[in-house]
Protein backbone atom coordinates (compact mmCIF):
# COMPACT_ATOMS: atom_id res chain seq x y z
CA UNK A 1 0.00 0.00 0.00
CA UNK A 2 1.20 3.53 -0.74
CA UNK A 3 0.76 6.29 1.81
CA UNK A 4 0.72 9.79 0.52
CA UNK A 5 2.65 11.89 3.04
CA UNK A 6 0.52 14.54 4.63
CA UNK A 7 1.62 18.15 4.60
CA UNK A 8 2.72 17.96 8.19
CA UNK A 9 4.80 14.95 7.53
CA UNK A 10 7.77 16.81 6.19
CA UNK A 11 7.66 19.39 8.91
CA UNK A 12 8.04 16.65 11.51
CA UNK A 13 10.52 14.68 9.56
CA UNK A 14 14.03 14.09 10.80
CA UNK A 15 15.90 16.02 8.16
CA UNK A 16 14.02 19.28 8.59
CA UNK A 17 13.09 20.02 12.17
CA UNK A 18 15.55 17.92 14.12
CA UNK A 19 19.10 17.41 13.04
CA UNK A 20 20.30 14.00 12.16
CA UNK A 21 23.77 13.49 13.52
CA UNK A 22 26.13 11.09 11.86
CA UNK A 23 29.77 10.73 12.81
CA UNK A 24 31.83 8.53 10.59
CA UNK A 25 35.00 7.09 12.11
CA UNK A 26 34.99 9.42 15.15
CA UNK A 27 37.64 9.19 17.83
CA UNK A 28 36.49 7.92 21.22
CA UNK A 29 36.11 11.36 22.88
CA UNK A 30 34.10 12.74 19.96
CA UNK A 31 31.87 9.67 20.07
CA UNK A 32 31.44 9.95 23.83
CA UNK A 33 30.13 13.51 23.54
CA UNK A 34 27.54 12.57 20.92
CA UNK A 35 26.48 9.43 22.79
CA UNK A 36 26.07 11.39 26.03
CA UNK A 37 23.98 14.08 24.34
CA UNK A 38 21.84 11.61 22.45
CA UNK A 39 21.04 9.69 25.64
CA UNK A 40 20.24 12.80 27.67
CA UNK A 41 18.00 14.12 24.89
CA UNK A 42 16.33 10.73 24.59
CA UNK A 43 17.19 10.25 20.96
CA UNK A 44 17.49 6.99 19.16
CA UNK A 45 21.17 6.17 19.14
CA UNK A 46 23.17 3.94 16.87
CA UNK A 47 26.80 3.03 17.57
CA UNK A 48 28.66 0.73 15.23
CA UNK A 49 32.13 -0.49 16.04
CA UNK A 50 34.36 -2.99 17.75
CA UNK A 51 32.93 -3.82 21.14
CA UNK A 52 32.64 -6.36 23.95
CA UNK A 53 29.75 -6.84 26.33
CA UNK A 54 29.27 -7.95 29.93
CA UNK A 55 25.87 -8.73 31.35
CA UNK A 56 25.14 -9.33 34.99
CA UNK A 57 21.76 -9.80 36.61
CA UNK A 58 19.43 -12.74 36.43
CA UNK A 59 22.31 -14.57 34.78
CA UNK A 60 25.78 -13.66 33.63
CA UNK A 61 27.04 -13.42 30.09
CA UNK A 62 30.16 -12.31 28.36
CA UNK A 63 30.50 -11.42 24.71
CA UNK A 64 34.02 -11.33 23.33
CA UNK A 65 35.19 -8.39 21.16
CA UNK A 66 33.78 -8.08 17.66
CA UNK A 67 32.15 -5.58 15.32
CA UNK A 68 28.56 -4.95 16.22
CA UNK A 69 25.66 -2.55 16.15
CA UNK A 70 24.47 -1.03 19.42
CA UNK A 71 21.02 0.52 19.43
CA UNK A 72 19.68 2.58 22.31
CA UNK A 73 16.10 3.65 21.81
CA UNK A 74 14.36 6.72 23.16
CA UNK A 75 12.45 4.65 25.73
CA UNK A 76 15.72 3.46 27.25
CA UNK A 77 15.84 0.00 25.73
CA UNK A 78 19.15 -1.35 24.56
CA UNK A 79 20.02 -3.86 21.85
CA UNK A 80 23.32 -5.25 20.67
CA UNK A 81 23.10 -6.81 17.22
CA UNK A 82 25.71 -8.95 15.56
CA UNK A 83 26.09 -9.09 11.81
CA UNK A 84 23.94 -12.22 11.68
CA UNK A 85 20.67 -13.36 13.21
CA UNK A 86 17.46 -11.42 13.69
CA UNK A 87 17.62 -11.39 17.46
CA UNK A 88 19.94 -9.18 19.45
CA UNK A 89 22.72 -10.98 21.28
CA UNK A 90 22.34 -8.74 24.34
CA UNK A 91 19.39 -6.59 25.23
CA UNK A 92 17.67 -4.67 27.98
CA UNK A 93 13.99 -3.74 28.10
CA UNK A 94 12.78 -0.11 28.17
CA UNK A 95 13.51 2.03 31.20
CA UNK A 96 17.24 1.60 31.58
CA UNK A 97 19.40 4.28 33.10
CA UNK A 98 22.59 4.85 31.16
CA UNK A 99 26.07 5.84 32.27
CA UNK A 100 28.69 6.84 29.75
CA UNK A 101 32.40 7.13 30.45
CA UNK A 102 35.78 6.88 28.77
CA UNK A 103 38.59 4.95 30.43
CA UNK A 104 41.93 4.23 28.75
CA UNK A 105 40.49 5.25 25.35
CA UNK A 106 37.64 2.80 25.72
CA UNK A 107 34.08 4.08 25.59
CA UNK A 108 31.90 2.34 28.15
CA UNK A 109 28.13 2.53 27.90
CA UNK A 110 26.34 0.96 30.82
CA UNK A 111 22.59 0.30 30.93
CA UNK A 112 21.24 -0.41 34.41
CA UNK A 113 17.88 -1.66 35.61
CA UNK A 114 16.91 -1.64 39.27
CA UNK A 115 14.28 -4.32 39.37
CA UNK A 116 15.40 -6.92 38.64
CA UNK A 117 18.88 -5.60 39.33
CA UNK A 118 20.81 -6.10 36.13
CA UNK A 119 23.29 -4.25 34.04
CA UNK A 120 24.75 -4.46 30.58
CA UNK A 121 28.12 -2.88 29.89
CA UNK A 122 29.17 -2.30 26.30
CA UNK A 123 32.83 -1.35 25.69
CA UNK A 124 33.94 0.19 22.38
CA UNK A 125 37.59 0.57 21.46
CA UNK A 126 37.06 1.43 17.78
CA UNK A 127 34.03 3.19 16.40
CA UNK A 128 33.00 3.18 12.76
CA UNK A 129 29.89 5.26 13.08
CA UNK A 130 27.70 7.03 15.60
CA UNK A 131 24.29 8.32 14.72
CA UNK A 132 21.71 10.11 16.83
CA UNK A 133 18.19 10.38 15.44
CA UNK A 134 14.88 11.81 16.54
CA UNK A 135 12.38 9.61 14.85
CA UNK A 136 8.69 10.32 14.53
CA UNK A 137 6.63 7.18 14.56
CA UNK A 138 2.98 7.16 15.54
CA UNK A 139 1.78 4.55 13.08
CA UNK A 140 -0.11 1.63 14.52
CA UNK A 141 1.15 -1.90 14.23
CA UNK A 142 -1.55 -4.28 13.17
CA UNK A 143 -0.91 -7.86 14.13
CA UNK A 144 -2.86 -10.55 12.41
CA UNK A 145 -2.86 -13.91 14.02
CA UNK A 146 -1.53 -17.02 12.36
CA UNK A 147 -3.42 -20.29 12.32
CA UNK A 148 -1.27 -21.34 15.27
CA UNK A 149 -2.27 -18.22 17.19
CA UNK A 150 -5.92 -19.00 16.55
CA UNK A 151 -5.32 -22.47 17.93
CA UNK A 152 -3.50 -21.08 20.97
CA UNK A 153 -6.33 -18.64 21.64
CA UNK A 154 -8.86 -21.49 21.61
CA UNK A 155 -6.66 -23.53 23.94
CA UNK A 156 -6.44 -20.58 26.27
CA UNK A 157 -10.11 -19.76 26.08
CA UNK A 158 -12.13 -22.75 24.91
CA UNK A 159 -15.37 -20.77 25.23
CA UNK A 160 -14.38 -18.99 21.99
CA UNK A 161 -15.66 -22.12 20.31
CA UNK A 162 -18.79 -22.54 22.39
CA UNK A 163 -19.90 -22.43 26.02
CA UNK A 164 -18.69 -25.28 28.21
CA UNK A 165 -16.41 -26.69 25.57
CA UNK A 166 -13.82 -28.85 27.30
CA UNK A 167 -10.40 -29.45 25.80
CA UNK A 168 -8.99 -32.92 25.52
CA UNK A 169 -5.94 -32.36 23.38
CA UNK A 170 -4.57 -30.59 20.36
CA UNK A 171 -2.45 -31.63 17.39
CA UNK A 172 -3.98 -35.00 18.05
CA UNK A 173 -2.63 -37.62 15.69
CA UNK A 174 -5.28 -39.47 13.73
CA UNK A 175 -4.81 -41.60 10.66
CA UNK A 176 -4.88 -38.92 7.94
CA UNK A 177 -3.04 -36.20 9.91
CA UNK A 178 -3.34 -34.01 12.99
CA UNK A 179 -6.49 -32.62 14.55
CA UNK A 180 -6.02 -28.94 15.44
CA UNK A 181 -8.17 -29.02 18.56
CA UNK A 182 -9.98 -31.96 20.08
CA UNK A 183 -12.47 -31.79 22.91
CA UNK A 184 -15.85 -32.52 24.34
CA UNK A 185 -19.03 -30.43 24.30
CA UNK A 186 -21.40 -29.94 27.19
CA UNK A 187 -23.48 -32.92 26.08
CA UNK A 188 -20.51 -35.25 26.16
CA UNK A 189 -20.13 -35.38 22.38
CA UNK A 190 -16.59 -35.39 21.06
CA UNK A 191 -15.63 -32.38 18.99
CA UNK A 192 -13.04 -32.26 16.21
CA UNK A 193 -11.96 -28.75 15.24
CA UNK A 194 -10.19 -27.70 12.07
CA UNK A 195 -8.87 -24.14 11.99
CA UNK A 196 -8.32 -22.01 8.89
CA UNK A 197 -6.91 -18.52 8.94
CA UNK A 198 -8.59 -17.45 5.74
CA UNK A 199 -11.96 -18.10 4.14
CA UNK A 200 -12.59 -21.80 4.54
CA UNK A 201 -12.55 -23.66 1.24
CA UNK A 202 -13.66 -27.06 0.09
CA UNK A 203 -10.35 -28.74 1.02
CA UNK A 204 -10.78 -27.69 4.64
CA UNK A 205 -14.19 -29.33 4.75
CA UNK A 206 -12.89 -32.54 3.20
CA UNK A 207 -9.98 -32.57 5.63
CA UNK A 208 -12.33 -32.14 8.57
CA UNK A 209 -14.68 -34.89 7.39
CA UNK A 210 -11.72 -37.30 7.21
CA UNK A 211 -10.72 -36.50 10.78
CA UNK A 212 -14.28 -36.89 12.03
CA UNK A 213 -14.59 -40.27 10.30
CA UNK A 214 -11.23 -41.37 11.74
CA UNK A 215 -12.30 -40.50 15.28
CA UNK A 216 -15.76 -42.03 14.81
CA UNK A 217 -14.18 -45.36 13.89
CA UNK A 218 -12.46 -45.48 17.28
CA UNK A 219 -15.10 -44.37 19.74
CA UNK A 220 -18.69 -45.22 20.35
CA UNK A 221 -19.74 -41.66 21.00
CA UNK A 222 -21.19 -39.01 18.78
CA UNK A 223 -18.55 -36.91 17.07
CA UNK A 224 -19.08 -33.35 15.87
CA UNK A 225 -16.85 -31.60 13.38
CA UNK A 226 -16.43 -27.84 13.57
CA UNK A 227 -14.67 -25.76 10.97
CA UNK A 228 -13.27 -22.57 12.46
CA UNK A 229 -12.37 -19.71 10.11
CA UNK A 230 -13.03 -15.99 9.68
CA UNK A 231 -15.69 -16.84 7.10
CA UNK A 232 -16.82 -19.47 4.64
CA UNK A 233 -17.79 -19.49 0.97
CA UNK A 234 -21.51 -20.07 0.30
CA UNK A 235 -21.15 -23.24 -1.75
CA UNK A 236 -18.69 -24.61 0.79
CA UNK A 237 -21.22 -23.93 3.54
CA UNK A 238 -23.73 -26.13 1.65
CA UNK A 239 -21.19 -28.93 1.39
CA UNK A 240 -20.44 -28.59 5.08
CA UNK A 241 -24.10 -28.91 6.05
CA UNK A 242 -24.60 -31.88 3.71
CA UNK A 243 -21.75 -33.66 5.45
CA UNK A 244 -23.25 -32.93 8.87
CA UNK A 245 -20.47 -30.59 9.93
CA UNK A 246 -20.63 -27.15 11.52
CA UNK A 247 -19.03 -23.77 10.98
CA UNK A 248 -17.89 -21.32 13.63
CA UNK A 249 -16.77 -17.85 12.60
CA UNK A 250 -13.67 -16.69 14.45
CA UNK A 251 -11.74 -13.54 13.71
CA UNK A 252 -7.94 -13.97 13.77
CA UNK A 253 -7.57 -10.42 15.08
CA UNK A 254 -9.72 -11.29 18.08
CA UNK A 255 -7.46 -14.28 18.70
CA UNK A 256 -4.38 -12.09 18.59
CA UNK A 257 -5.99 -9.81 21.14
CA UNK A 258 -6.80 -12.68 23.48
CA UNK A 259 -3.23 -13.89 23.29
CA UNK A 260 -1.97 -10.40 24.04
CA UNK A 261 -4.26 -10.02 27.02
CA UNK A 262 -3.61 -13.45 28.41
CA UNK A 263 -2.78 -13.26 32.07
CA UNK A 264 -1.67 -16.76 32.75
CA UNK A 265 1.76 -17.69 31.61
CA UNK A 266 2.68 -20.82 29.83
CA UNK A 267 4.60 -23.46 31.73
CA UNK A 268 6.75 -24.12 28.67
CA UNK A 269 8.39 -20.72 29.20
CA UNK A 270 10.13 -22.25 32.18
CA UNK A 271 11.50 -25.38 30.55
CA UNK A 272 14.68 -23.64 29.53
CA UNK A 273 16.72 -21.44 31.76
CA UNK A 274 16.49 -17.85 30.74
CA UNK A 275 19.85 -16.37 29.92
CA UNK A 276 18.77 -12.81 30.08
CA UNK B 1 3.13 -58.00 28.75
CA UNK B 2 1.78 -55.56 31.28
CA UNK B 3 -0.36 -56.41 34.27
CA UNK B 4 -0.95 -54.90 37.69
CA UNK B 5 -3.05 -55.58 40.74
CA UNK B 6 -4.03 -53.31 43.61
CA UNK B 7 -5.68 -54.60 46.76
CA UNK B 8 -7.68 -51.44 47.31
CA UNK B 9 -9.51 -49.89 44.38
CA UNK B 10 -9.47 -46.52 46.15
CA UNK B 11 -5.71 -46.17 45.63
CA UNK B 12 -6.04 -46.46 41.87
CA UNK B 13 -9.17 -44.35 41.76
CA UNK B 14 -7.60 -41.48 43.70
CA UNK B 15 -4.54 -41.56 41.48
CA UNK B 16 -6.63 -41.52 38.31
CA UNK B 17 -8.71 -38.66 39.71
CA UNK B 18 -5.60 -36.59 40.42
CA UNK B 19 -4.30 -37.12 36.89
CA UNK B 20 -7.69 -36.45 35.32
CA UNK B 21 -7.55 -32.90 36.72
CA UNK B 22 -5.10 -32.00 33.96
CA UNK B 23 -5.30 -34.64 31.27
CA UNK B 24 -8.06 -36.54 29.62
CA UNK B 25 -5.99 -38.79 27.43
CA UNK B 26 -3.17 -40.03 29.60
CA UNK B 27 -0.05 -41.67 28.23
CA UNK B 28 1.59 -43.87 30.84
CA UNK B 29 5.18 -44.96 30.49
CA UNK B 30 5.47 -48.48 31.74
CA UNK B 31 8.73 -50.22 32.46
CA UNK B 32 9.65 -53.25 34.58
CA UNK B 33 10.21 -51.07 37.66
CA UNK B 34 7.79 -48.16 37.47
CA UNK B 35 4.54 -46.80 36.18
CA UNK B 36 5.05 -43.18 35.17
CA UNK B 37 3.20 -40.30 33.63
CA UNK B 38 4.27 -36.78 32.92
CA UNK B 39 1.91 -34.51 31.04
CA UNK B 40 0.74 -30.95 30.63
CA UNK B 41 -2.86 -29.84 30.46
CA UNK B 42 -4.08 -28.71 27.02
CA UNK B 43 -3.68 -25.03 27.96
CA UNK B 44 -0.04 -25.69 28.87
CA UNK B 45 -0.44 -23.97 32.20
CA UNK B 46 -0.02 -26.92 34.51
CA UNK B 47 1.86 -30.17 34.53
CA UNK B 48 1.58 -33.43 36.44
CA UNK B 49 4.52 -35.68 37.19
CA UNK B 50 3.47 -39.03 38.54
CA UNK B 51 5.47 -42.12 39.36
CA UNK B 52 4.65 -45.31 41.20
CA UNK B 53 7.29 -47.98 41.72
CA UNK B 54 6.16 -51.56 41.36
CA UNK B 55 6.28 -51.98 45.14
CA UNK B 56 3.09 -49.94 45.42
CA UNK B 57 1.19 -52.73 43.75
CA UNK B 58 0.18 -56.12 45.04
CA UNK B 59 1.38 -57.54 41.77
CA UNK B 60 3.17 -55.82 38.91
CA UNK B 61 4.47 -57.40 35.74
CA UNK B 62 6.00 -55.60 32.81
CA UNK B 63 8.24 -57.62 30.52
CA UNK B 64 9.31 -54.81 28.25
CA UNK B 65 9.03 -51.00 28.45
CA UNK B 66 5.96 -49.71 26.67
CA UNK B 67 3.58 -46.77 26.48
CA UNK B 68 -0.12 -46.95 27.10
CA UNK B 69 -2.56 -44.17 26.40
CA UNK B 70 -6.03 -44.36 27.88
CA UNK B 71 -8.95 -42.06 28.31
CA UNK B 72 -8.63 -41.44 32.00
CA UNK B 73 -12.20 -40.28 32.58
CA UNK B 74 -13.49 -43.46 30.95
CA UNK B 75 -11.23 -45.49 33.25
CA UNK B 76 -12.49 -43.48 36.21
CA UNK B 77 -16.08 -44.36 35.37
CA UNK B 78 -15.14 -48.02 35.68
CA UNK B 79 -13.07 -47.54 38.84
CA UNK B 80 -15.92 -45.66 40.49
CA UNK B 81 -17.93 -48.85 40.29
CA UNK B 82 -15.41 -50.54 42.58
CA UNK B 83 -16.02 -50.33 46.31
CA UNK B 84 -13.41 -49.76 48.96
CA UNK B 85 -11.16 -52.79 49.50
CA UNK B 86 -12.22 -54.35 46.24
CA UNK B 87 -9.33 -55.69 44.19
CA UNK B 88 -8.58 -54.15 40.80
CA UNK B 89 -6.48 -55.76 38.12
CA UNK B 90 -5.42 -54.01 34.94
CA UNK B 91 -3.93 -55.94 32.07
CA UNK B 92 -3.02 -54.82 28.61
CA UNK B 93 -3.77 -57.10 25.69
CA UNK B 94 -1.05 -56.05 23.31
CA UNK B 95 -2.58 -57.86 20.34
CA UNK B 96 -5.93 -56.13 20.46
CA UNK B 97 -4.63 -52.96 22.15
CA UNK B 98 -7.37 -53.21 24.75
CA UNK B 99 -7.07 -52.73 28.46
CA UNK B 100 -8.83 -55.19 30.68
CA UNK B 101 -10.13 -53.88 33.99
CA UNK B 102 -11.10 -56.61 36.41
CA UNK B 103 -12.77 -55.70 39.67
CA UNK B 104 -13.14 -58.41 42.27
CA UNK B 105 -15.16 -58.04 45.44
CA UNK B 106 -18.37 -59.73 46.30
CA UNK B 107 -18.59 -60.59 42.62
CA UNK B 108 -16.32 -60.27 39.64
CA UNK B 109 -16.59 -57.71 36.88
CA UNK B 110 -14.54 -57.67 33.71
CA UNK B 111 -14.45 -54.53 31.61
CA UNK B 112 -12.45 -53.86 28.51
CA UNK B 113 -11.61 -50.47 27.11
CA UNK B 114 -9.62 -49.33 24.08
CA UNK B 115 -6.16 -47.83 24.35
CA UNK B 116 -5.40 -44.75 22.28
CA UNK B 117 -2.51 -43.50 20.21
CA UNK B 118 0.25 -42.79 22.75
CA UNK B 119 1.58 -39.25 22.85
CA UNK B 120 5.14 -38.91 21.59
CA UNK B 121 5.71 -35.77 23.57
CA UNK B 122 8.44 -35.83 26.20
CA UNK B 123 7.60 -33.21 28.77
CA UNK B 124 10.71 -31.83 30.45
CA UNK B 125 10.89 -30.61 34.04
CA UNK B 126 10.71 -26.83 34.41
CA UNK B 127 14.10 -25.40 35.35
CA UNK B 128 13.47 -23.16 38.30
CA UNK B 129 15.50 -22.06 41.28
CA UNK B 130 13.07 -22.12 44.16
CA UNK B 131 13.56 -19.64 46.98
CA UNK B 132 10.74 -20.90 49.14
CA UNK B 133 10.02 -24.34 50.46
CA UNK B 134 6.96 -24.83 52.63
CA UNK B 135 5.62 -28.02 54.09
CA UNK B 136 1.93 -27.89 54.82
CA UNK B 137 -0.91 -30.25 55.49
CA UNK B 138 -3.05 -30.80 52.42
CA UNK B 139 -6.05 -30.15 54.64
CA UNK B 140 -4.68 -26.74 55.64
CA UNK B 141 -3.94 -25.84 52.04
CA UNK B 142 -7.33 -27.02 50.94
CA UNK B 143 -9.04 -24.79 53.51
CA UNK B 144 -6.90 -21.76 52.60
CA UNK B 145 -7.74 -22.20 48.92
CA UNK B 146 -11.46 -22.64 49.66
CA UNK B 147 -11.38 -19.40 51.64
CA UNK B 148 -9.64 -17.53 48.87
CA UNK B 149 -12.07 -18.89 46.29
CA UNK B 150 -14.95 -17.14 48.02
CA UNK B 151 -13.69 -13.78 46.83
CA UNK B 152 -11.59 -14.24 43.70
CA UNK B 153 -10.47 -16.56 40.94
CA UNK B 154 -6.78 -16.04 41.60
CA UNK B 155 -4.58 -15.87 44.66
CA UNK B 156 -1.26 -14.32 45.51
CA UNK B 157 0.93 -16.58 47.58
CA UNK B 158 3.42 -14.64 49.61
CA UNK B 159 6.12 -15.72 51.99
CA UNK B 160 8.43 -14.15 54.50
CA UNK B 161 10.52 -16.01 57.06
CA UNK B 162 7.65 -16.66 59.45
CA UNK B 163 4.48 -17.16 57.50
CA UNK B 164 2.79 -18.23 54.31
CA UNK B 165 0.11 -15.79 53.23
CA UNK B 166 -2.66 -16.27 50.70
CA UNK B 167 -3.98 -13.00 49.46
CA UNK B 168 -7.05 -12.90 47.23
CA UNK B 169 -8.66 -9.79 45.86
CA UNK B 170 -11.90 -9.88 43.94
CA UNK B 171 -13.91 -7.04 42.45
CA UNK B 172 -15.72 -6.42 45.71
CA UNK B 173 -14.27 -8.62 48.38
CA UNK B 174 -10.83 -9.51 49.61
CA UNK B 175 -9.29 -12.20 51.76
CA UNK B 176 -6.00 -12.73 53.56
CA UNK B 177 -5.25 -16.15 54.96
CA UNK B 178 -2.13 -16.61 57.06
CA UNK B 179 -0.45 -19.86 57.93
CA UNK B 180 2.17 -19.40 60.69
CA UNK B 181 5.34 -21.41 60.62
CA UNK B 182 5.15 -24.27 63.09
CA UNK B 183 1.35 -24.19 63.24
CA UNK B 184 -0.76 -27.28 62.64
CA UNK B 185 -1.25 -26.28 59.03
CA UNK B 186 2.26 -25.11 58.19
CA UNK B 187 4.77 -27.65 59.43
CA UNK B 188 7.89 -26.07 58.06
CA UNK B 189 8.96 -23.03 56.08
CA UNK B 190 12.28 -22.13 54.52
CA UNK B 191 12.53 -18.90 52.59
CA UNK B 192 15.77 -17.63 51.13
CA UNK B 193 14.11 -14.34 50.31
CA UNK B 194 10.60 -12.89 50.58
CA UNK B 195 8.76 -14.16 47.50
CA UNK B 196 5.35 -13.84 45.94
CA UNK B 197 3.56 -15.14 42.92
CA UNK B 198 -0.04 -15.25 41.72
CA UNK B 199 -1.86 -18.37 40.58
CA UNK B 200 -5.21 -19.34 39.19
CA UNK B 201 -7.44 -20.65 41.97
CA UNK B 202 -9.31 -22.87 39.56
CA UNK B 203 -6.21 -24.94 38.92
CA UNK B 204 -4.92 -24.79 42.50
CA UNK B 205 -8.14 -25.89 44.08
CA UNK B 206 -8.70 -28.79 41.71
CA UNK B 207 -5.13 -29.99 42.11
CA UNK B 208 -5.14 -29.74 45.88
CA UNK B 209 -8.59 -31.22 46.25
CA UNK B 210 -7.78 -34.24 44.14
CA UNK B 211 -4.28 -34.77 45.49
CA UNK B 212 -5.46 -34.50 49.13
CA UNK B 213 -7.15 -37.86 48.68
CA UNK B 214 -3.74 -39.43 48.08
CA UNK B 215 -1.68 -37.42 50.53
CA UNK B 216 -1.73 -35.66 53.90
CA UNK B 217 1.36 -33.53 53.46
CA UNK B 218 2.35 -31.32 50.57
CA UNK B 219 5.59 -29.49 49.90
CA UNK B 220 5.20 -26.19 48.07
CA UNK B 221 8.14 -24.63 46.31
CA UNK B 222 8.13 -21.33 44.47
CA UNK B 223 9.94 -18.08 43.69
CA UNK B 224 8.73 -14.65 42.76
CA UNK B 225 6.72 -14.80 39.54
CA UNK B 226 7.82 -18.35 38.84
CA UNK B 227 5.81 -21.55 38.62
CA UNK B 228 4.85 -23.30 41.83
CA UNK B 229 5.76 -26.90 42.46
CA UNK B 230 3.37 -28.89 44.62
CA UNK B 231 4.72 -32.19 45.75
CA UNK B 232 2.25 -34.48 47.48
CA UNK B 233 3.89 -36.99 49.75
CA UNK B 234 2.36 -40.38 49.01
CA UNK B 235 1.26 -42.72 51.77
CA UNK B 236 2.94 -45.59 50.00
CA UNK B 237 6.02 -45.03 47.90
CA UNK B 238 5.79 -43.02 44.72
CA UNK B 239 5.55 -39.46 43.58
CA UNK B 240 2.77 -37.09 42.67
CA UNK B 241 3.98 -33.62 41.76
CA UNK B 242 2.24 -30.75 40.03
CA UNK B 243 3.66 -27.60 38.48
CA UNK B 244 1.52 -24.55 37.84
CA UNK B 245 2.56 -21.48 35.85
CA UNK B 246 2.03 -18.09 37.49
CA UNK B 247 -0.30 -15.38 36.33
CA UNK B 248 1.17 -12.13 35.21
CA UNK B 249 0.66 -9.44 37.83
CA UNK B 250 -1.37 -6.72 36.21
CA UNK B 251 -1.37 -4.23 39.05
Amino acid sequence: MYYKPSKNYWRNAVSVSKPLIVLVGPDITEAEKTVREAISQRKTLLVIGNCWVRYQGRARSKLEPGERILIIKEDGSLLVHRSVGYEPVNWQPPGCVFHVQVKNSVLEIRGVRRKPAESVKVFFDRIHMVSALSLVDSGEFALYASEEDMQKAILLKPSLLEEDFKLISYEKKVEPGFVDVYGEDKNGKLVVVEIKRKTAGKEAVLQLVKYVEAIKSKVNREVRGILVAPNIAKDVQRLLVTLGLEFKALDPKKCAEILRKSETRNLETFFTEKNQ
Amino acid sequence: MFKLKVADAKLLRDMATAISILVDEATFKIDPENLKLRAMDPSRVAMVDFEWPKTVFEEYTCTKPTKMCINISELLKLLKRAGKNEVVELSLDEKTGRLQVKITGRYTRNFTMPTLEASEEDVPTPKITFNVKAKATTEGLHQAIEDAQLVSDHVRIQVDTEKLVFHAAGDLMGATIELQKGSDALLDLEAREPSKATFSLGYLSEIIKAASATSDIATLEFSTDMPIKLDFQQTKEGKLTFYLAPRIETE
